[in-house]
């Protein structure tokens, strides 16, 4: 085994280069030209991309945290997203709105339904915003939300 | 706090069995993680929503399950075990459990 501190040779530099695909054409041709006549040089070769090999095979299996990170920072994704959720929330706040409003000005309807249907949704209004109210307070207290995974 | 999945701590003795040592916790994301998880199931990959609270559950659980045995006296927790369970659509049930026990001193 070779000591990590001995600087490569120029040859097993040519040949790391050759494995790694780094070499101009011409330099290509004249080093296949030589790993023909020099089995050292071809055995350097094989022994360099058996490494190639196994580092590919042990490499991480997906991107690190930085390059989903990355990923998710893309402008046309996030943009895509917010316009998506706030177009979901606004036309489906106004069409329980305009529901609630059509409910309240129908005159078919009997005052005693009418009253219990507007105070159930607003009770169910007020739940909720008391719900949404208690996470919004407690949520800084909660270590648990910055866990990725 | 030494935590380990096996029935004995290598190396060390143990002296006392303590009792169970346990932390659980239900855990949900906002509807708008629910419908982007959705999505992701027509199609496909990684649901990262849902990775995402299972690991917030699992460290909230392990963590209960230490301050448990801590208040206990425990120096370690043999054979713990994890255990899921779904409560409603979109919210997860965690459960991390173990046998507290006291070590002898090293």
């Amino acid at each position: 085994m070779s000591s990590p501190d001995r600087k490569p040779t120029p040859d097993e530099l040519s040949a790391m280069a050759y494995v790694d695909a780094e070499l101009a054409p011409q330099e290509r041709a004249a080093f296949e030209a030589r790993l023909a006549a020099e089995p050292p040089l071809a055995r350097e070769v094989a022994r360099l991309r058996s490494l190639s090999l196994l580092a590919r095979q042990s490499a991480p299996s997906e991107p690190m945290d930085h390059e989903w990170a990355r990923l998710e920072q893309d402008p046309i994704q996030k943009a895509s997203l917010g316009l998506g959720a706030f177009l979901v929330l606004v036309s489906s706040g106004g069409l329980l709105g305009w529901a609630l409003y059509a409910i309240a000005i129908d005159d078919k309807l009997e005052t005693v339904p009418k009253v219990l249907l507007l105070a159930s949704a607003a009770g169910f209004g007020l739940w909720f915003l008391a719900v949404l109210r208690g996470r919004l307070r407690t949520r800084s207290l909660d270590p648990y939300t910055v866990v990725k995974r | 706090m030494i935590i380990t999945t096996t029935d004995t701590v290598p190396g060390r003795e143990i002296t006392e069995l303590i009792g169970l040592a346990r932390g659980n916790t239900v855990r949900a994301r906002h509807a708008g993680k629910d419908i982007g998880a959705f999505f992701k199931n027509l199609v496909g990959g990684e649901i990262e929503e849902y990775t995402k609270l299972l690991a917030e559950s699992r460290e909230q659980a392990l963590d209960r399950m230490v301050s448990e045995a801590t208040a206990l006296g425990a120096d370690a927790i043999v054979n713990m075990r994890f255990a899921t369970s779904l409560i409603a659509q979109g919210a997860a049930e965690f459960l991390c459990y173990g046998t507290a026990v006291r070590l002898a001193p090293e």
